[in-house]
């Protein structure tokens, strides 16, 4: 009888929230639904550290709930049944699947909580915002700046990242791109290393056995897995070292740049997937008066805040280079 | 029945294993010609090391008849707390770097081995479920974030080499003969077998099976820590993803060594050619340029493949 009753008030106070919102009255707070593919890869930490920082984070304006999707859409979709029952005012989504990732939008968005998308794409135009990077244009600047080392000729090897999944894909067909501008290079292997930097010191000392001194360039789809082969590299005992790239500009990649073992890591930015996605979410719930409050927006001239009501955020890329690679290690710190 | 036909049959069952890779390694050599060069051997040594070293703990726990799971989890696990005692700009002695890492292997061991033991719960719940929360520590215990900046003495586990021989080649080796030995002539391993081969009759013959059975478990925490050096110095970070999967390599490489999951049968030199017939796969398929796609399936069906001809061949000489 209590649990009843418990029920029943819960459910009043439940609808009296709902009329409030309906009414149009700000509410103190926003509870804010991050809904992320999987939190083990260091990026997604990232991601959701850069979250907490958030000046509206901060100050209690938004409450964020962080849902691991576990690597599965499943998992994903049925974590935004539980979105939507616990009416969260909004989700921030990072699907693994953007072809999936539709059919979860369109479910959230018929039920009132409204989705805006952060870090990978997902199909669907009922999204109030979509704010990442174009993993094509990551695997072409890879690509380039590889072959460029290369001398525009010679020979390459590619590690994929896990099969069938949207960001190696594109990434993939990014250095492809690359590769088309340069018909005299020539791709000697490519195949996956499932994101692990040990698989790919693995395939790389095996790549090295059957194609000897032939390989003359790496692309890494990531930078764990260009590290892997550097490393596996290294202890071949060749030098100067065979130039390699990688996509995200994790520490240990950056470290290695600076240290002119690797070439590049084009690093894609965290902070400001993370921070930009709740100010838009913000403004969406809260309308024009909400100005941002992250610093991200004051980072690219090329990416203006806008009103905040723009379909399409697109963070751009930064080449660590030595140049610039002592700076990223000191921001960490 | 004469003689000699009992001994071929008995070569077979015995060595059947031993032939499969044999004959994979002459295909190997034939399809690649530069399968059966030192450096490609020595890669191979390398590369086998840790999936070996899970497979040594993963051999005692399948011949009580039990699984580990959690190896895999486990192995990240360790690698996280030893080098977090070994990193950053004043790193902490080795030895607290390799013995912390032991430390939490052995601890996240005797832990599943107690509950399996003393609540006689089945063996892959239990794990399972260390699987799980070993993986969820190895974020907690940084935030998430990987472990870089690790000592140069602690790497050298990892990259050095001894007398030409890799570290990882050499620990590895040593601890199949090692473990060759305690499981060949010490009582410790007849009460294994025992309680592998029928729990109740070696309990009611005076050996203490919950011991035995923790024991074991212990076993595979204690190898999940050695191989989560390794695993830690050869990347040269401590991540968090790590060993994500071992566990299904280092009980492939068990089965196709001959040992039963029903308990009770195998052998550690079985193992070692389990692990060997796997590594050489997957070294010749990466040289042979074969794809990612491929590559699975055929990885799948040798594995099938070697386990039949193992269980056809005892079963024949079994009738």
């Amino acid at each position: 009888m209590k649990k009843t009753l418990l029920l029943v008030t819960l459910c009043c106070l439940c609808l009296g929230f709902t009329f409030a919102v309906s009414a149009g009255e700000k509410k103190a707070s926003y509870n804010i639904a991050l809904a992320v593919y999987g939190t083990k890869g260091e990026y997604v930490q990232m991601w959701i550290n850069a979250m907490a920082e958030h000046p509206a984070v901060k100050s209690g304006l938004a409450k964020t709930t962080v849902f691991d999707g576990e690597y599965s859409h499943i998992r994903q979709d049925d974590q935004f049944n539980t979105i939507i029952a616990q009416k969260f005012d909004a989700a921030i989504f990072i699907p693994i699947d953007s072809t999936a990732g539709g059919a979860t939008v369109k479910k959230s968005v018929e039920a009132g909580v409204p989705v805006v998308g952060s870090n990978g794409p997902v199909t669907s135009d009922l999204i109030v915002s979509y704010i990442g990077s174009d993993d094509v244009e990551a695997g072409y600047l890879v690509g380039k700046a590889v072959i460029k080392a290369m001398g525009g000729k010679g020979n390459v090897v590619i590690l994929e990242g896990p099969v069938g999944q949207t960001g190696p894909m594109q990434r993939g067909e990014g250095m492809l791109k690359a590769l088309a501008e340069n018909p005299t290079v020539k791709v000697l292997e490519s195949k996956t290393a499932n994101w692990s930097r040990n698989e790919a010191m693995d395939l790389m000392q095996n790549w090295l056995v059957s194609h000897h001194d032939q390989i003359n360039g790496i692309f890494g789809q990531n930078d764990e897995m260009a590290l892997g082969a550097l490393a596996a590299v290294k202890s071949a005992g060749i030098q100067p070292v065979i130039p390699s790239a990688g996509i995200d500009g994790i520490s240990d990649a950056v470290r290695a740049v600076s240290r002119k073992e690797m070439l590049i890591s084009v690093r894609q930015d965290a902070f400001t997937q993370s921070q930009g996605a709740l100010d838009i979410a913000l403004r969406h719930l809260i309308g024009p008066e909400y100005k941002p409050m992250s610093e991200c927006w004051k980072l690219y001239p090329e990416m203006p805040w806008g009103d905040g009501t723009a379909k399409l955020y697109s963070v751009p890329w930064t080449i660590v280079s030595p140049d610039n690679a002592d700076k990223f290690l000191e921001e960490e710190r | 029945m004469n003689g000699t036909s009992f001994n071929t049959r008995q070569f077979f069952q015995k060595y059947g294993i031993f032939l499969v890779f044999i004959v994979l390694c002459v295909v190997m050599s034939f399809l690649s010609n530069v399968f059966f060069t030192s450096m490609n051997i020595r890669n191979i040594l390398m590369q086998v090391s840790i999936n070996g070293i899970l497979s040594i703990g993963m051999t005692f726990v399948i011949i009580t008849g039990g699984i580990d799971l959690s190896v895999g989890s486990v192995t990240a696990m360790a690698g996280m707390v030893g080098a977090s005692f070994v990193a950053g700009r004043h790193p902490g002695p080795l030895v607290a770097g390799i013995g912390m890492g032991l430390v939490a292997g052995i601890l996240a061991g005797a832990l599943s081995g107690f509950i399996i033991a003393k609540f006689r719960l089945p063996a892959f719940v239990v794990t399972l479920g260390m699987l799980s929360s070993a993986r969820g520590y190895c974020q907690l215990y940084n935030n998430g974030m990987p472990i870089p900046n690790l000592s140069d003495e602690f790497l050298f586990i990892g990259q050095g080499h001894i007398y030409g021989i890799p570290m990882p080649v050499v620990i590895y080796l040593s601890l199949v003969v090692i473990s060759w030995f305690c499981l060949r002539y010490s009582r410790y391993s007849r009460y294994v077998y025992a309680v592998g081969g029928n729990e109740k009759s070696a309990r009611t013959s005076g050996v203490n099976t919950a011991r035995i059975i923790f024991s074991v478990y212990l076993i595979s925490g204690l190898c999940a820590g050695i191989a989560s050096l390794i695993l830690t110095a050869r990347t040269t970070s401590a991540l968090t993803q790590a060993g994500n999967g071992y566990e299904l390599d280092a009980i492939a490489a068990v089965v196709v060594g001959g040992t039963s999951l029903s308990g009770g049968v195998g052998s550690v030199g079985g193992t070692f050619i389990g692990v060997l017939i796997i590594g050489v796969l997957n070294n010749g398929l990466d040289l042979l340029g074969v794809s990612s796609y491929w590559h699975q399936i055929i990885k799948g069906i040798v594995i099938v493949l070697a386990v039949l001809l193992d269980s056809f061949t005892s079963k024949r000489s079994n009738s």
